[in-house]
């Protein structure tokens, strides 16, 4: 029996080359990611501006509550949507990885199917129930939060487990029946605080932007929602400068290096790091101006940049924790040329269906629809 | 047993959220053609109820086969990743519109104009439908795999023997769905609501009507495509399938007739418990089916490719030859003479299945049996009921799970006398020979082989049994309970019995042999041939 377990590689061929399945991995990981900070983020800014609106001096803070309220099942809704499309490619690539961390942590990553409902009826019962202020109302999304937040902990234990085939077999042998964490790792604490304060920052982002084009309609509480989330993107974003500070020393030393001393990398960490600065001083400025300005949009689209390096980054990192064990470029590939056509006519064409009856919607031009696109 | 918990529910929400959206659609141009307001507010409440439902319990469902299929049977879900993974990225498109379009039509009631409206609740439908359509090829693909064993064409996979009855069976039952579930919004029993509850009872029950009419002919259709291997368990020996086939049927007709009744003709009866057994029905039909269609398909999980237990049937080879202990990569202990690799080697390649105890467990089928008579009945494991796979170890191995099974019951002792004899015999051939035979039964019977035995004349056959067939195991069990066993069989085979059963055809778990042909009821007693 092998000292480190690796599954053995499909003996089937992949269907497409590696290039398009890693490219279409980050594209819907970064927008899954968009969903699922929105989720998240959104739920704990709907949670707190819920308890701060029960103040009668805080009459913003309950609108944007209720109107958070209305868009978080659909946030919820996407976030597993486009979870499904990045679970997809994942397996193509390193489904051998993946399947034997999730066979490890298997009672706990089955519980998060349950834990998702959970989260999406109450985030359902929330939205019908805010705008009345039933008493119970704050008590379900307080309850829907953290579920998402323990759900939010799952995932980071199985996605750092994947890396680590060789904790592997130990793990097994101390709990052969699913019930394990990935605790041992140190990078754990501080990868999960860095994925949920990132949800809060991007949504922080999300929310000044949307703030803006609030304020087409209501000057005074646009410019108190893009001056608040700015406030709050600012704060959060040095939290989180800290919080990557301690992920770098946590991850093995070998792969911290990778950073420093690989061309790619390092340019995708040096990118990052400056995109974030520039999102955070064009947010603020923007923000801090009497009149805020379209400085925000660039931080906000300056932000969303940021999200999709910090992707290309944690996936260049889990190559170089897999380096030992795999080799995309090695891996035999019989592309199957014609679905690949069909299924990239068929996404333009979905994203075209969907834009159009997005088209509907503003074109119809009522109040309830500014709900839908607004937040 | 999980998977099947979650299949089940999936199956049974996510055609809902296909007819459903069917159902909505058509009802509201109804509603608008008619201008009749009761029937919209219906269609309404309806779409909010189908949200809830849909987009959350079905979608999130659909996700736990996804996490559970890849716990569960990683090499099988790998193999139809490798192969769909594109025909999955279409699916995702379909959903990914198909929520779009159910939150956009569900939110819009009030904001959208009526024809707008309705191409979004027709676009929903569209896509939902395609998911269906891209879906039902990957998993008829798993039963009729067709001619992709030998081209590995993503074509020939998809468009199999028994894709086309497969949808239209799959859409006859979304149709019957939306019926059942159009009840579950059914407008309350007020005076003013008399006129739409009757005309929304009487729709609902158009619509089961309508797919009930297309099932059966879809069904009879899929059933003489399947493999003959698989058309074999339909023939009534199998108890679940036999339970199943009766279920569904019962559930589907008992449902016909709740519609017909309470629907069309006193639709005033038609009240939450009448309704609340209409969904059981449903469910039942739904469990019933996906009960068989995955039964069916047993030993495998893809046909021809990959085993039930996980197992590649390519790597079978290899395991006989090497053994599993220089083989798997999990294992909680590397000394193949514990009863502790036994039982993790029941984990990895019986766990899929079974567990000691419980649904199917195993602690109740292997009463009786030592290890030896374990670890030699595991060479035949696929001879038992055809719906085995072989087993993939060494001699070593199945010396370690034989005595593993052997250690989940305390060993067998009698004080056999003449009272008790023939109730020793029966539990006795329960354990050593029920499993593959019945004496006067269809399944296997020995009627023919043992008829006009005495009980001395059937003890002196069994210690020759393996050597007459390589499939039978050695027998081995103490003097005294094989008396009793030779007692009961001559007793059952010589007993008057009043029809003489047809001995049913058998699969085998086997690669190689489909079939196991026992013999007519009429063809001459030549023990070698009549035990098989």
């Amino acid at each position: 029996m092998p000292a480190i377990p690796i599954p053995h590689v499909d003996p089937l061929p992949l269907p497409g080359p590696v290039w398009l399945f890693t490219a279409l991995l980050l594209v819907v990981f970064t927008l899954h990611i968009v969903a699922m900070n929105s989720a998240l983020g959104g739920g704990i800014w709907a949670l707190w501006n819920y308890i701060r609106g029960h103040n009668s001096a805080h009459p913003y803070s309950r609108r944007l509550a209720n109107e958070l309220a209305a868009m978080l099942p659909t946030y919820l809704a996407f976030t597993v949507t486009l979870g499904v499309a990045a679970l997809l490619f994942v397996q193509v690539l390193f489904g051998n990885f993946l399947y034997a961390s999730s066979i490890l942590i298997g009672a706990l990553w089955l519980a998060v199917i349950p834990l998702v409902m959970v989260a999406y009826y109450g985030f359902y019962y929330f939205s019908s129930s805010a705008e009345k202020g039933k008493g119970i109302s704050g008590c379900v999304l307080a309850v829907s939060v953290c579920v998402l937040l323990g759900i939010a902990f799952i995932f980071v234990n199985n996605m750092t487990l994947m890396l680590r085939p060789e904790h592997w077999l130990a793990m097994y042998r101390a709990h052969p029946n699913g019930w394990n964490l990935n605790l041992a790792d140190r990078s754990l604490v501080p990868r999960y605080l860095h994925m949920v304060n990132g949800a809060i920052v991007l949504f922080s982002a999300i929310l000044a932007h949307l703030g803006m084009r609030k304020m087409k309609t209501d000057t005074e509480y646009g410019r108190w929602i893009v001056q608040r989330s700015a406030l709050v993107f600012a704060t959060c974003t040095g939290v989180q400068f800290l919080l990557g500070f301690w992920l770098l020393l946590a991850i093995p030393r070998e792969i911290a290096m990778v950073l420093l001393r690989d061309p790619l990398p390092g340019a995708v960490f040096g990118l990052a790091l400056m995109s974030v600065i520039s999102a955070m001083l064009l947010i603020l400025i923007g923000s801090l101006a009497p009149e805020p300005t379209s400085l925000v949009h660039a931080g906000f689209a300056m932000s969303l940049l940021t999200l999709f390096l910090m992707v290309c980054l944690r996936y260049l990192l889990r190559l170089a924790y897999l380096k030992p064990y795999v080799n995309l470029g090695a891996l035999a590939v019989r592309p199957q040329i014609g679905v690949i056509v069909i299924f990239l006519l068929l996404f333009v064409g979905g994203l075209a269906t969907v834009g159009y009856m997005l088209w509907l919607v503003v074109r119809s031009g009522k109040s309830r629809v500014t709900a839908i696109t607004s937040y | 047993m999980l998977i099947a918990l979650v299949a089940v529910m999936h199956v049974f929400v996510s055609h809902f959220a296909v007819g459903g959206g069917f159902f909505l659609v058509v009802t509201e141009g109804l509603a608008r053609r008619q201008n009749d307001a009761a029937l919209l507010a219906y269609c309404r409440r309806h779409s909010r109820f189908f949200a809830l439902l849909t987009l959350v319990f079905g979608a999130i469902s659909g996700v736990g086969i996804w996490f559970t299929i890849g716990l569960v049977s990683p090499e099988a879900t790998s193999t139809l990743i490798h192969a769909f993974v594109w025909a999955w990225a279409i699916e995702w498109v379909f959903f990914f519109v198909e929520i779009a379009a159910a939150i956009i039509y569900y939110k819009t009631w009030d904001s959208l104009p009526a024809r707008d409206h309705q191409i979004v609740g027709w676009i929903y439908f569209v896509a939902a439908w395609m998911s269906l359509f891209v879906i039902n090829g990957i998993l008829t693909f798993m039963l009729t795999p067709g001619r992709w064993i030998q081209t590995q064409s993503f074509w020939d996979g998809m468009f199999n023997p028994t894709f086309l009855p497969s949808l239209v069976a799959r859409t006859a039952v979304s149709v019957i769905l939306a019926g059942i579930f159009g009840y579950v919004t059914l407008p309350s029993r007020e005076a003013h609501n008399h006129e739409v509850r009757e005309k929304v009872a009487r729709w609902a029950a158009f619509w089961m009507m309508a797919g009930a009419v297309v099932l059966p002919l879809s069904l009879w259709w899929y059933f003489a495509r399947i493999p003959q291997f698989s058309q074999l368990y339909l023939n009534g020996v199998l108890i679940g399938v036999r339970h199943a086939v009766r279920g569904g049927v019962a559930f589907t007709l008992l449902a016909l007739l709740i519609a017909l009744v309470c629907g069309v003709w006193k639709p005033n009866w038609m009240r939450s418990p009448v309704v609340a057994l209409l969904v059981v029905c449903g469910l039942g039909t739904i469990g019933a089916g996906e009960y068989l269609r995955e039964f069916v398909r047993k030993p495998w999980v893809i046909n021809q490719v990959v085993y039930a237990n996980d197992i590649r049937a390519a790597q079978v080879e290899a395991l006989q030859s090497k053994g599993v202990s220089h083989t798997a990569n999990f294992l909680l202990t590397e000394d193949p003479a514990s009863v502790a690799y036994g039982e993790n080697l029941f984990q990895l390649q019986c766990g899929s299945c079974h567990g000691a105890g419980g649904y199917r467990g195993m602690q109740r089928r292997v009463d009786g049996w030592d290890a030896e008579f374990a670890s030699d009945i595991l060479q035949h494991i696929h001879i038992l009921r055809g719906t085995m796979p072989p087993y993939a170890g060494n001699e070593e191995d199945r010396k370690a799970l034989g005595g593993y099974l052997a250690s989940l019951n305390p060993a067998w002792h009698f004080n056999i006398t003449d009272g008790n004899r023939l109730e020793v015999g029966e539990m006795v051939f329960a354990s050593r020979c029920g499993h593959c035979h019945t004496v006067n039964g269809n399944f296997r019977p020995l009627r023919g082989a043992f008829e006009k035995a005495t009980p001395s004349q059937v003890q002196e056959v069994f210690p020759a049994l393996d050597a007459m067939s390589s499939d039978m195991p050695k027998f081995n069990s103490p003097d005294d309970q094989a008396q009793a066993l030779a007692f009961y069989i001559s007793h059952e085979a010589n007993k008057p019995v009043l029809q003489k059963q047809t001995p049913a055809e058998m699969p085998t778990g086997s690669t190689h042999s489909q079939l196991v042909r026992p013999p007519g009821p009429r063809q001459p007693a030549e023990p070698r041939k009549e035990v098989r």
